[in-house]
């Protein structure tokens, strides 16, 4: 079993032809994904309540994706009618905030809110985050109770501060996803933090799951974290029911 | 039947790897990471199923030029096909090691201008491709390749830090250079490597790694899962790079 947390559905603007779902299913029958939470790269990108609608009709036509409600800090108002709206289709088990799309850093005040509106729902929030902004997000969860959240990319070419944002609250998951795999990333972040607050996310279909899949393989992982990292963490944090023990 | 717990991420069958063309030797002084001891990086390449590589050495690219590329030198054999490297910040020095390069019959000159922070216009690289160019050497190319590609025009060249991000102006330059191809090393979204195959065709992809620095699985992994048959699969594992630099054995 393995969960991507960190995924998304629609066209990018890149050169590049992976904007439909049946890329996001081959990508994650490549290696052995089971279960992939996205968000609607639409939403993310230009248009959050467009983007979350197409993000609910694709949900409600494919087992194997679970949603990411998008949240443009700036568009709170959009956000709370997203989420009265298409939360009660149980098909939206998060929230994703991408700090740079919405130029919005997590240290923003509109970020902040819109991180209190979602703790006050009690969701994850999937959070971009890069360089040192781990640990902006890890103060986010130290002043909003009951905020969730994960560090996306892990602070990329940042992860030693999110080693040290991971160590400083016990609400806050890293997953690893990046396209430049320096060697020995994701074996140190696992050894320096705990194992419980470990994901694993690709970014597709923008990325290749080969990227964090491979970096997850150097790591060389005991079968027991490797299993935390797969799914086990995923399935606590967005509290699914797999019907396993 | 009980045995070892079987674990959630495991890369198996993937191609064996006959020529890597980004591989380096020695260390960065700004940075964390790797010393770069060529036994260490011997060893990176074996247990990664590299069977050989185009090594070049960062002491000659970052310090001092001729006892970096003897270094490296001194390395060769069935595992290491030595790589020379110039400094873009002494194009007087660079053309003259490109000669020296040339007489002792190495095959290729690495760039490496975001180290050196040279920048494509800077006249230095245009001498120096050239140069290296009328001597018969590949050039293996560091920085953006939107930038690089003008100065490196009409050149054999194999651009190592190709993102997936810039694949189309890749593409559409190479188009026009027969000469240019790309490594996979960033080539990781879930089309990239099918694209250069259909636009360009496969021989311009070439594997690299820059081990011990990067993943080495992870290109490996990517060229696995690609839509590429499997002789289009050995031409990029290493068949492209011996041809290019003409590695026979």
């Amino acid at each position: 079993m393995i969960i991507d947390v960190h995924a998304h559905w629609g066209p990018w603007f890149f050169s590049m032809e992976v904007g439909q779902v049946a890329t996001n299913l081959a990508v994650m029958d490549r290696y052995g994904i089971d279960l992939a939470v996205v968000s609607a790269t639409e939403a993310v990108i230009y248009d959050v309540a467009a983007g979350n609608r197409a993000m609910a009709r694709v949900l409600a036509e494919h087992d194997r994706l679970l949603g990411y409600l998008t949240i443009n800090p700036r568009r709170l108002d959009d956000a709370e009618r997203d989420l009265r709206e298409l939360l009660p289709t149980g098909r939206f088990v998060g929230v994703k905030i991408h700090t740079d799309y919405t130029g919005s850093p997590v240290t923003s005040p509109q970020t902040r809110e819109a991180l209190a509106l979602v703790a006050a729902h009690d969701l994850p929030a999937l959070v971009h985050t890069w360089g040192p902004t781990p640990l902006d997000l890890a103060q986010a969860c130290a002043d909003i109770p009951g905020l969730r959240a994960i560090a996306g990319h892990m602070g990329a070419d940042g992860w030693r501060h999110a080693v040290e944002a991971a160590n400083s609250v016990d609400r806050l998951w890293l997953e690893p996803c990046f396209s430049h795999t320096e060697a020995g990333r994701f074996a140190a972040v696992a050894a320096a933090v705990n194992p419980r607050r470990l994901l694993f996310g690709t970014d597709a279909t923008l990325i290749d799951p080969a990227a964090a899949y491979g970096a997850v393989v150097a790591a060389d992982l005991d079968p027991e974290l490797g299993e935390l990292v797969a799914w086990r963490n995923a399935a606590e944090l967005f509290r699914l029911d797999l019907g396993t023990d | 039947m009980t045995g070892e717990p079987r674990k959630p991420f495991a890369a198996e069958n993937l191609p064996p790897v006959t020529l890597d063309v980004d591989v380096l030797v020695g260390r960065y002084a700004d940075r964390p990471g790797p010393v770069g001891d060529p036994a260490q990086v011997r060893a990176a390449l074996a247990a990664n199923g590299i069977a050989a590589a185009a090594v070049a050495s960062l002491r000659a690219a970052l310090f001092d030029v001729p006892s970096g590329n003897d270094e490296v030198a001194a390395l060769a054999g069935p595992t290491v096909v030595p790589v020379g490297a110039v400094d873009l910040r002494d194009p007087l020095g660079a053309e003259r090691e490109v000669v020296r390069l040339a007489e002792r019959g190495v095959r290729a000159v690495r760039l490496f201008p975001d180290e050196q922070r040279v920048e494509p216009d800077f006249p230095s690289v245009r001498h120096v491709a050239r140069r290296a160019t009328e001597a018969g050497l590949v050039l293996l190319a560091g920085g953006d390749v939107r930038r690089f590609w003008r100065p490196l025009r009409g050149a054999t060249v194999v651009f190592l830090d190709t993102h997936f991000y810039h694949l189309g102006d890749f593409v559409v330059i190479a188009r026009d250079e027969p000469g240019f191809h790309t490594s996979t090393r960033l080539l990781n979204s879930p089309d990239a490597l099918e694209t250069v195959a259909a636009q360009v065709g496969v021989e311009r992809l070439l594997y690299g790694s820059r081990t011990p620095f990067y993943e080495a699985v992870v290109p490996r992994l990517r060229l696995a899962h690609a839509d590429l048959d499997a002789t289009a699969v050995a031409a990029v594992a290493g068949g492209n790079a011996r041809r290019i630099l003409g590695v026979t054995a």
